[in-house]
């Protein structure tokens, strides 16, 4: 029997390979650009890659700055996308545009930027003086920069995740014996799950990458503000491309890995919140 | 027993207006209007999930105005059912005894026991998004029944369904409400789904109650025009009296005829009758101009299954409905001049809406 609009299945076939081609481009160059690095590199970089203590200190740096980062911003960013999602207040459109800015800035700026505030603004210095809280030249401070760069994918992220919750489940969760915060928990955030994990992954890969604003806000004091992407800087300007490039093959399998288990968890711990 | 009085709530540029009504403990009673008219909106502020902006709603004399949505003891089904998508059937239902603290073994005995009532019993380990909508439909209405309300608000519960699956609901709903003892507003805008469930029911328009009543006056004796046409009665006319009284109507101009209206009435009146109480026969050899008997052609006819719609042609443009039988057994081609009856005490006057 004929069809209105028929689809044959040649034309289904030559669609979906079509579809295909351009994420096989797209995985094959990157695939070619691990491989040229690997091929690139000898055993005795890799070896100092694996044995070496600096870099274990780095990558260390680097691991647990990422991680704080992303749980810090998930903190911001589960209140603040359901805010933005669920709520109306004058000058939100502006607000939900602040929001993105830190994602558009050139990550080197965001350093400068920081060290001007804490170095020149009457808060920075009363956080930094006064509080005795610090930052610039800190550990801590790698984790400020990560935030500040990557807390707005995860709010982006979380807002676009609650804006995809039917407000009226949680409106019968209510009726049915739930506070509005029971709605929130049992109703609105099960459902966002998904998107609020996505965004940070993309938080904590962003995080766990980053290099620009801690070349100038923390500097690279070994074993202190060192992350592995400082490492990899320094190696290269060293001379030592082949370590630089070692190092930069590790930050890459553990981000794979890392990202990997995520998903994998996630889909199980999704259906249990 | 829910009493609302003065409800007022504005949503945008909408306002639900003086909503006063009382529908009585362990009734079933709908709500009709069209689209926009403030149905759902009102079952909102009864449920607690839209505030109103004053007024006063009580359920058996309770005062539940200011009560949080979950303390009002109200089940609730909304339009499109809003299941929780991430959660199976038997969890979707149990979810209120989930937050009451329940155990899974006490969640899960009530659950079987409501599942069963509905028949999913079979389903209550599937997710959500695998059901058809007659399963997604009584899900939602197991997971308002389970935590055992007083009150039911159903937002039409059936108008995503089948014919079939409609009725089975809806025959379902009545043997629920009548077993429980609940007291049941049901949003509709089908007249046959009201029939088959309600005995009583409200007209909204621009979100006020135009009528409230007994389902079958609304039908045959509405208060407005907007009440009439909204309960499908096409054949509405003005006329002007003529001063002739009868013993028990009046006289009035029917284009070029005459008619005798029930009642006593000595100014312009409109005036309706329902399709299926016009009668529609051949001109015999004889006949004469009887009291509401008006000479009409047969325009064209439609076969609707439960009846036929017929379109005639005389003083004003006319419908009548026939039953097929009677329909066959006269053979009426188009174009046909035949008479219509339109008895007396089937002629309802509008008398809140003087042309």
């Amino acid at each position: 029997m004929k069809t209105r609009f028929p689809t044959s299945d040649w034309q289904s076939t030559l669609f979906k390979a079509a579809t295909l081609l351009f994420v096989a481009i797209f995985v094959v160059f990157i695939i070619a650009l691990i491989l040229t690095d690997i091929f690139h590199i000898d055993r005795q970089a890799f070896k100092t890659v694996l044995t070496a203590p600096f870099i274990r200190q780095s990558l260390w740096i680097s691991i647990w700055t990422s991680c704080t980062a992303t749980a810090l911003s998930l903190l911001f960013a589960i209140p603040a996308g359901y805010a933005l999602s669920r709520y109306r207040f004058p000058g939100r459109l502006l607000v939900d545009t602040i929001v993105d800015l830190p994602i558009v800035f050139p990550p080197f700026v965001v350093g400068l930027t920081l060290l001007i505030f804490f170095r020149q603004s009457a808060l920075g210095i009363f956080i930094e003086d006064t509080l005795g809280l610090e930052f610039v030249f800190q550990p801590r401070g790698i984790v400020l920069c990560q935030f500040v760069v990557a807390a707005g994918f995860a709010i982006r992220f979380a807002k676009i995740a609650f804006d995809a919750v039917d407000i009226r489940a949680e409106n019968i969760a209510l009726t049915l014996g739930c506070t509005r915060w029971g709605s929130f928990r049992y109703v609105a955030l099960p459902q966002a799950a998904n998107g609020i994990i996505a965004g940070g992954i993309l938080t904590w890969a962003r995080s766990f990458g980053l290099f620009g604003p801690l070349f100038v806000f923390v500097g690279f004091m070994r074993g202190s503000t060192e992350a592995l992407s400082s490492t990899i800087y320094l190696e290269h300007a060293a001379g030592n491309l082949e370590v630089a490039l070692a190092a930069a093959l590790l930050a890459v399998f553990i981000a794979l890995i890392s990202i990997l288990t995520i998903r994998i968890i996630s889909r199980k711990a999704v259906a249990s919140i | 027993m829910i009493q609302l009085k003065d409800i007022s709530c504005r949503v945008g540029d909408f306002k639900l207006r003086n909503i006063s009504m009382t529908i009585a403990g362990g009734s079933y009673f709908v709500l009709l209007g069209p689209a926009g008219s403030g149905k759902s909106i009102l079952l909102e502020c009864i449920c607690g999930i839209r505030p109103i902006e004053s007024g006063r709603i009580l359920i058996d004399g309770k005062d539940i105005t200011k009560l949080p949505p979950g303390t009002r003891n109200i089940g609730y089904v909304p339009q499109d059912y809003a299941l929780f998508k991430h959660l199976s059937v038997a969890d979707n239902i149990g979810f209120a005894l989930k937050i009451q603290g329940q155990t899974r073994t006490q969640r899960t005995r009530q659950v079987s026991r409501v599942a069963e009532m509905l028949s999913i019993e079979n389903i209550l380990d599937r997710p959500i998004h695998r059901l058809s909508a007659g399963q997604q439909q009584r899900i939602a209405l197991a997971r308002a029944l389970v935590a055992e309300p007083t009150v039911l608000l159903l937002d039409e519960p059936v108008s995503a369904l089948d014919e079939a699956n409609r009725q089975e609901i809806c025959a379902l709903l009545r043997i629920i409400a009548k077993d429980f003892k609940f007291t049941v507003l049901h949003v509709s805008h089908n007249l046959e789904e009201s029939f088959t469930v309600a005995e009583s029911a409200a007209v909204m328009r621009d979100g006020m109650i135009e009528q409230s009543g007994i389902l079958k006056d609304l039908l045959r004796k509405p208060g407005t025009e907007f009440v009439a046409r909204y309960m499908r009665c096409e054949n509405i006319y003005s006329c002007e009296a003529t001063g002739a009284i009868f013993p028990g109507g009046t006289e009035v101009k029917f284009g070029n005829k005459l008619l005798v209206l029930p009642g006593s009435l000595n100014t312009n009146v409109k005036f309706m009758i329902r399709p299926e109480n016009i009668r529609v026969f051949m001109k015999y050899a004889g006949w004469r101009e009887d009291e509401n008997t008006i000479p009409v052609k047969v325009l064209g006819f439609r076969d609707f299954g439960s009846h036929i719609r017929i379109e005639l042609d005389g003083p004003a443009h006319m419908v009548a409905h026939m039953q097929y039988s009677d329909f066959q057994d006269l053979g009426i081609p188009s174009e046909t001049n035949m008479l219509a009856w339109l008895p007396r005490e089937a002629i309802h006057v509008l008398e809140d809406e003087q042309p």
